[in-house]
C-alpha cells in the first residue's frame, strides 16, 4: 500500500497522553511527526529530545511548517487558544479530553473549527479498546435485550502537577474521569445524559490537594437507562495498577461485567517494591491515532466530534453544580 | 510485495489465511494440497488459485507456508528449499529429530529462510512475560511453570485430523502441544540440560493423553510443564509463571476475562461466557506471519529461528523418551 505522507505537529505536550500518542505516530508508516511546541521550555526540551521530534520556537512557527494536522495536548485551559490558533491553518485537530474547562470555551472551539473548515476530533481512546468495541457490538445486537442500568468506575491515580491546579485543569478527578465513561455510554446508547446528582470529595484521599479527588455520579440517560460512575483518584501508589474502566451493564436477559482494560500479567518485583499488573492488551492510543490519521488521509469526518467532547464535559460540569447545590441538576 | 503460497489447506491453514488475506504488502497467490478438493475450497473462500503441482506453486510465489500435518513437513520443506523459497513451517517442525535436522540443514545450505511457527512467542501475554524478564523485573529466572490443557482432538471433530490419534504420526500431546511451552521456556530460561516426564502417552488409554514434564536448564533454573489432551471437552486452559531471584510473574487464563457475560433465556438456559478481544494486528497468528514478512524485508530481527524450532522438537522428543523409559534424559547426548 502506498500512503500519502501525513504531516503532524504537537501543540502543547503537558498532558501525559502526548507521550503515548507520539510513540504511536512515530511507528506508523506514512506519518511524519514534523515538530512540537510547548510554552514550558523545560518540558518541551525534554520531550523533544526524548522522542527525537524537532522543537519549534513558537506555536506560530510550528503552524507555518505545512502541517496536515496538530495534536493539542496542553493543559486543559489552554485547549481553546491553541485550537483557535491552529484552526484554518491545518486540516484537522486532535484535542485531548476534556475538550475545555467551560462551555463557552468548548463552543468557541467548535464554532471556530466549523467556520474555518477544520476537522476537530476529541481524544477519547477508550472507544478504541477492543473490549469496548466488542461490547458495543453485543449491545447493538441486542444481547441483553432492554438495558436497565449501568454501574461504572473510572478509577485512577492522582496525577499531580497541573492536573491539580484549578485554573489550568478546570476540575480534578470528576472532570478528568467523567468524560471518558460518559462518552462511551453516549456512544453505546446513542443517548444523552438528562440528569446528574453527584457527591464530590475535595482533598478527600490526598489531604491538602486543593481540588476534587473523589466523585460519585448518579445519572439518567435519555433512553431511560440510569447509572452511576465512580471517578475517584483512589488507586494509591502501592496498588497494582494506575486505575480501571469498568462497566457493569444489567438488562432483561442478563449482565455484562466489563473490566475493559483487564488484560494483565501479574509482576511482583523486588526492585519495584510492589506487585503490579502489567498490561498486554492492544494499545488503545495507537487505535485512536490510526483512526485520526485515516480520517486525514481519506478526507473523512471525525469519529469523535467536538460536540461529543462538549456533551461529555457538560455532564462533569453538571456534577460540580449538583454537588454545590446539593440536588440533582437537569441537562 | 511478497507472493504467498500455502501447502496444506486444513484447520491451521484457515487461521493463517485469515491473517494473510488482511495483511498489507503481501499477495495471497494460491494453494497446493494432496487433496485438490480441499485446496479448491480454500481458493473459493480466500481467493487465489489451486496449483496442480508443487513446482507450479513454487514458480508463482516468494514465500511458501507449510500447513500440512507434521508428517508431511519434511518433503515439502525440502522441496521448497530446493526451489530457493522463503519457508514458514508449522510446529512441530517434524515428527522425528533426524527429519527436523535434515530440514534445517537443507534450508541453511540453500540459503532459504525457514521460520518455525512457534506462535506462543506472539501471544500478547507471553510476549509481556518475556519483556518483563528482559527488563529485569524478576531478576534471573529460577522456577518456570506453565500449562496448556485441552481435550483430545478426536478424529472427525473440528481441528482434529485423524493423525492426532496415532502416536506414530503425531507424537501425541507432548510433541504437538508441549513443543509450544518448551519453546517458550527456552526463550525465558535458556537451553535445557535434562528432562524427566511422566504421562498417559503410553498408558494405552484411548483418546487420553497428558504429561507432566520436569526440566533442568543449563542456567540452573528448573521448569515444570503440564500438557493435556485429557481435560473436559470444550475447555482450554493455559497458564505461565516464572519465579526469579528478584520477583515473580504470573498469568492464568482462568483469571477473570475483561468481558464476562452471564445470560439466561429459556432456549439456552444459563450461559456464562468470557471474552478477551485484541486489535486485529495483535491477533497472535497474524502478528507471527507479519513478523516473518518484516524479517524477510529487513524491518525486524527474527524473534524465533529454525534452530529454536529444532531444539523444541528435540526436547519434546526427549520428554517422550523419558516417559517411555522412565529415565532422566540428558539433552547433551540425546539424538532422537
Amino acid at each position: 500500500m502506498t500512503h500519502q505522507l501525513v504531516r503532524i505537529g504537537f501543540l502543547g505536550i503537558a498532558h501525559l497522553h502526548s507521550a503515548s500518542y507520539v510513540q504511536s505516530l512515530l511507528t506508523m508508516r506514512g506519518v511524519e511527526v514534523v515538530g512540537m511546541w510547548d510554552h514550558n521550555d523545560a518540558i518541551a526540551a525534554e520531550w523533544s529530545s526524548q522522542y527525537g521530534v524537532p522543537r519549534f520556537a513558537s506555536a506560530d512557527a510550528l503552524l507555518n511548517a505545512e502541517l496536515d494536522a496538530v495534536v493539542v495536548c496542553s493543559e486543559n485551559a489552554h485547549h481553546r487558544p491553541l485550537v483557535e490558533q491552529a484552526a484554518g491553518r491545518v486540516k484537522a485537530i486532535l484535542c485531548e479530553k476534556p475538550i475545555a474547562t467551560t462551555v463557552a470555551d468548548a463552543q468557541a472551539m467548535i464554532d471556530r473549527c466549523a467556520a474555518t473548515n477544520t476537522k476537530l476530533q476529541i481524544a477519547f481512546p477508550v472507544r478504541f479498546a477492543p473490549t469496548v468495541i466488542e461490547l458495543k457490538r453485543q449491545l447493538d445486537a441486542g444481547l441483553l435485550g432492554e438495558v436497565f442500568t449501568v454501574n461504572c468506575t473510572n478509577h485512577g491515580s492522582m496525577p499531580g502537577g497541573w492536573f491539580t491546579v484549578p485554573e489550568l485543569a478546570g476540575g480534578g478527578a470528576v472532570l478528568d474521569h467523567t468524560v471518558h465513561v460518559i462518552d462511551v455510554l453516549r456512544w453505546f446508547f446513542n443517548a444523552e445524559v438528562t440528569e446528574v446528582y453527584a457527591e464530590i470529595g475535595d482533598s478527600l484521599l490526598h489531604p491538602g490537594l486543593g481540588i476534587d479527588d473523589a466523585g460519585l455520579l448518579s445519572f439518567t440517560l435519555s433512553n431511560g437507562v440510569y447509572g452511576t460512575l465512580d471517578t475517584s483518584w483512589s488507586r494509591p501508589p502501592s496498588y497494582t495498577i494506575w486505575g480501571d474502566v469498568k462497566l457493569e451493564i444489567l438488562g432483561e436477559r442478563g449482565v455484562i461485567y466489563a473490566d475493559t482494560l483487564h488484560q494483565y500479567i501479574t509482576v511482583a518485583s523486588n526492585a519495584a517494591g510492589k506487585t503490579r499488573w502489567i498490561g498486554y492488551g492492544s494499545n488503545i492510543d495507537r487505535g485512536l491515532m490510526t483512526d485520526f490519521v485515516e480520517m486525514i488521509r481519506t478526507g473523512g469526518e471525525p469519529s469523535i466530534t467536538g460536540e461529543d467532547g462538549l456533551r461529555a464535559m457538560q455532564v462533569a460540569l453538571a456534577a460540580y453544580e449538583s454537588a454545590r447545590r446539593g440536588e440533582p441538576v437537569r441537562l | 510485495m511478497q507472493r504467498i503460497g500455502l501447502i496444506g489447506t486444513g484447520a491451521i491453514a484457515a487461521i493463517h489465511l485469515d491473517g494473510w488475506r488482511r495483511m498489507p504488502g503481501v499477495e495471497l497467490v494460491g494453494y497446493y494440497d494432496v487433496r485438490p478438493e480441499a485446496a479448491e475450497r480454500a481458493a473459493q473462500r480466500y481467493g487465489g488459485q489451486v496449483f496442480a503441482t508443487l513446482d507450479d506453486l513454487f514458480a508463482a510465489v516468494d514465500v511458501v507456508d507449510v500447513c500440512t500435518p507434521g508428517t508431511a513437513h519434511k518433503e515439502n520443506v525440502l522441496a521448497a528449499a530446493a526451489a530457493g523459497k522463503a519457508i514458514i513451517c508449522e510446529k512441530p517442525l517434524a515428527r522425528h529429530l533426524a527429519d527436523a535436522v535434515e530440514m534445517v540443514e537443507a534450508c541453511e545450505r540453500a540459503g532459504a529462510p525457514l521460520f518455525p511457527a512457534q506462535v506462543v512467542r506472539f501471544f500478547p501475554m507471553y510476549k509481556q512475560v518475556k519483556a518483563q524478564i528482559d527488563a529485569g523485573a524478576i531478576g534471573a529466572p529460577g522456577v518456570y511453570r506453565s500449562a496448556r490443557s485441552g481435550s483430545f482432538p478426536r478424529p472427525g471433530r473440528d481441528f482434529s485430523a485423524p493423525h492426532y490419534a496415532d502416536f506414530n504420526l503425531s507424537g501425541g500431546v507432548v510433541l504437538d502441544v508441549a513443543v509450544h511451552d518448551i519453546d517458550f521456556a527456552r526463550w525465558c530460561c535458556g537451553e535445557v540440560e535434562r528432562v524427566f516426564a511422566r504421562g498417559l502417552t503410553f498408558s494405552g488409554k484411548e483418546f487420553q493423553d497428558h504429561a507432566l514434564i520436569l526440566l533442568r536448564f543449563a542456567s540452573g533454573a528448573i521448569g515444570h510443564i503440564e500438557v493435556s489432551w485429557s481435560h473436559p471437552r470444550t475447555t482450554f486452559r493455559t497458564r505461565v509463571e516464572v519465579a526469579g531471584n528478584g520477583g515473580l510473574i504470573e498469568w492464568d487464563s482462568l483469571d477473570r476475562p475483561p468481558l464476562l457475560y452471564e445470560l439466561y433465556d429459556d432456549a439456552h438456559g444459563f450461559r456464562r461466557i468470557g471474552g478477551s478481544p485484541t486489535a486485529d494486528e495483535d491477533e497472535p497468528y497474524y502478528a507471527e506471519l507479519a513478523h516473518f514478512i518484516d524479517v524477510l524485508e529487513g524491518r525486524a530481527e527474527p524473534i524465533v529461528t529454525a534452530r529454536d524450532g529444532l531444539e523444541a522438537v528435540r526436547v519434546a522428543l526427549a520428554a517422550i523418551e523419558s516417559m517411555r523409559t522412565g529415565k532422566v534424559i540428558a539433552m547433551k547426548d540425546f539424538g532422537g
